[in-house]
């Protein structure tokens, strides 16, 4: 498939609610291959942060590569994006407390793979149609999706738990005047999108987590 | 006891791999990547790059370990997926999908070799620690010492003495992200003879 526009994201999208997605400098983005993820989603280098003008932008996600010594020094910028109003999506480990009202991240003690399944606390829009064992398996192996959790505030929504109840995702309207979207998966936007990695991917209901992620950041901006 | 320095990029499987207490014993100072151009390397007798780095910033600091190498250091390069640096002499890295699952079928073998087992580094780890996947095939210069290598096609851990004036090992095995994110158990068996052989024998 031919791109519209660069991967760098350096030309105007069409669309007015504009996402911006840390790149962690590890190459090309691969979700970038998909033209829905594309058309709305640009990438911003992470260490573009500090002077990036972020006021077009509705979202912000980040994921588990990202360097959050950079994103601690840059935690104040992060508190004013979201009590503008905005939506911030992180997907991985929290290490450093720049994300208003998270917890740095506590692992679990993993005896079996059943210690890896992942429940559904609440329906969400973002997980609908989604099959909890495609959350806790990707080609058979158990444990990507969580092996451990960011610990939340008091008050937020929990989404999906461990079976100790550890809440492995979470929104939080709390903390910020915007809203804060908790994942423990590394990437939660490119979690399910096993054929932008392998063409002979099988099929997973977790490849609705995407284009439901966006869809869900566009209900929640506009 | 010699000095081996660690690039810390900031990131949380990072944060993790290099500041758990068995692992941080065996360096003697993290840099921060973006420090790393700026960096007095020679106060340290090896350098260890971790996988998953920010490659504009670590291309940023190019000079700086080149000329480390050219002073005789020793440098130790990681590989996840991502194209390790183009700038390291010698270096011819080809592309491999990544199979984390081969382990289910019964009786399944990675593919994994050794061709001298009686290198001190297997007094340290065993083939089998080094087993979990790797991230595509190196192709070592003409005289470079491949300690790990896939079956019949290239190296996945090899250590050159013949680019520069320094040592340079260059792998496509991470260890430190898998051991970093809690995933993978070969991975902290690995480390655990990994880092003790590094600066002992290594260095």
């Amino acid at each position: 498939m031919k791109p519209t526009r660069s991967p760098s994201g350096s030309s105007s999208p069409s669309k007015s609610a504009r996402i911006a997605m840390l790149d962690t400098g590890l190459g090309t983005m691969p979700h970038m291959k998909y033209d829905f993820i594309r058309e709305r989603v640009e990438s911003l280098d992470m260490y573009e942060l500090p002077e990036a003008e972020l006021s077009p932008y509705v979202a912000l996600m980040i994921t588990g590569n990202v360097d959050q010594e950079l994103l601690y020094r840059e935690r104040k910028r992060i508190q004013d994006f979201l009590d503008s109003g905005k939506v911030l999506v992180f997907s991985g480990h929290l290490s450093r407390e720049w994300l208003p009202g998270a917890g740095t991240f506590v692992p679990k003690e993993i005896r079996s793979f059943q210690d890896y399944e992942i429940h559904k606390a609440k329906d969400h829009p973002i997980f609908e149609g989604v099959e909890t064992k495609d959350l806790t398996f990707r080609r058979g192996v158990a444990g990507f999706f969580a092996r451990g959790h960011n610990p939340p505030p008091e008050g937020v929504e929990v989404i999906l738990t461990l079976p100790g109840g550890e809440p492995v995702v979470y929104v939080d309207r709390r903390s910020t005047r915007g809203v804060i979207f908790v994942s423990a998966c590394y990437d939660l936007l490119g979690f399910g999108l096993d054929r932008l990695y392998s063409d002979d991917a099988p099929e997973t209901t977790a490849s609705l987590i995407a284009p439901q992620l966006l869809a869900w950041i566009e209900k929640e901006t506009s | 006891m010699k000095k081996l320095a660690a690039v810390y990029g900031g990131s949380a499987p990072h944060h993790r791999a290099l500041n758990e207490p068995k692992y941080r014993r065996w360096l003697s100072g993290l840099i921060y990547l973006p420090d790393l151009p700026g960096a007095d390397l020679d106060g340290f007798d090896g350098l260890l790059i971790p996988e998953r780095l920010h490659r504009g910033k670590l291309d940023e600091a190019a000079g700086s370990v080149l000329a480390y190498l050219d002073r005789g250091g020793t440098v130790l390069v990681f590989s996840g997926g991502e194209h390790p640096p183009v700038w390291l002499p010698g270096l011819k890295w080809e592309h491999r999908p990544t199979n984390f699952w081969w382990w289910l079928e019964p009786g399944a073998d990675l593919g994994l070799v050794c061709h001298n087992p009686d290198h001190s580094l297997f007094g340290y780890i065993e083939l089998d620690d080094a087993t979990w996947h790797y991230h595509g095939l190196l192709h070592p210069p003409e005289g470079a010492e491949t300690l790990i290598a896939l079956r019949d096609e290239g190296a996945l851990l090899y250590i050159d003495r013949v680019s520069t004036p320094g040592t340079l090992l260059v792998t496509t095995l991470d260890p430190l992200y898998h051991f970093g994110s809690y995933f993978m158990p070969a991975t902290e068996r690995f480390l655990d003879g990994f880092l003790p052989w590094v600066v002992r024998e290594l260095l």
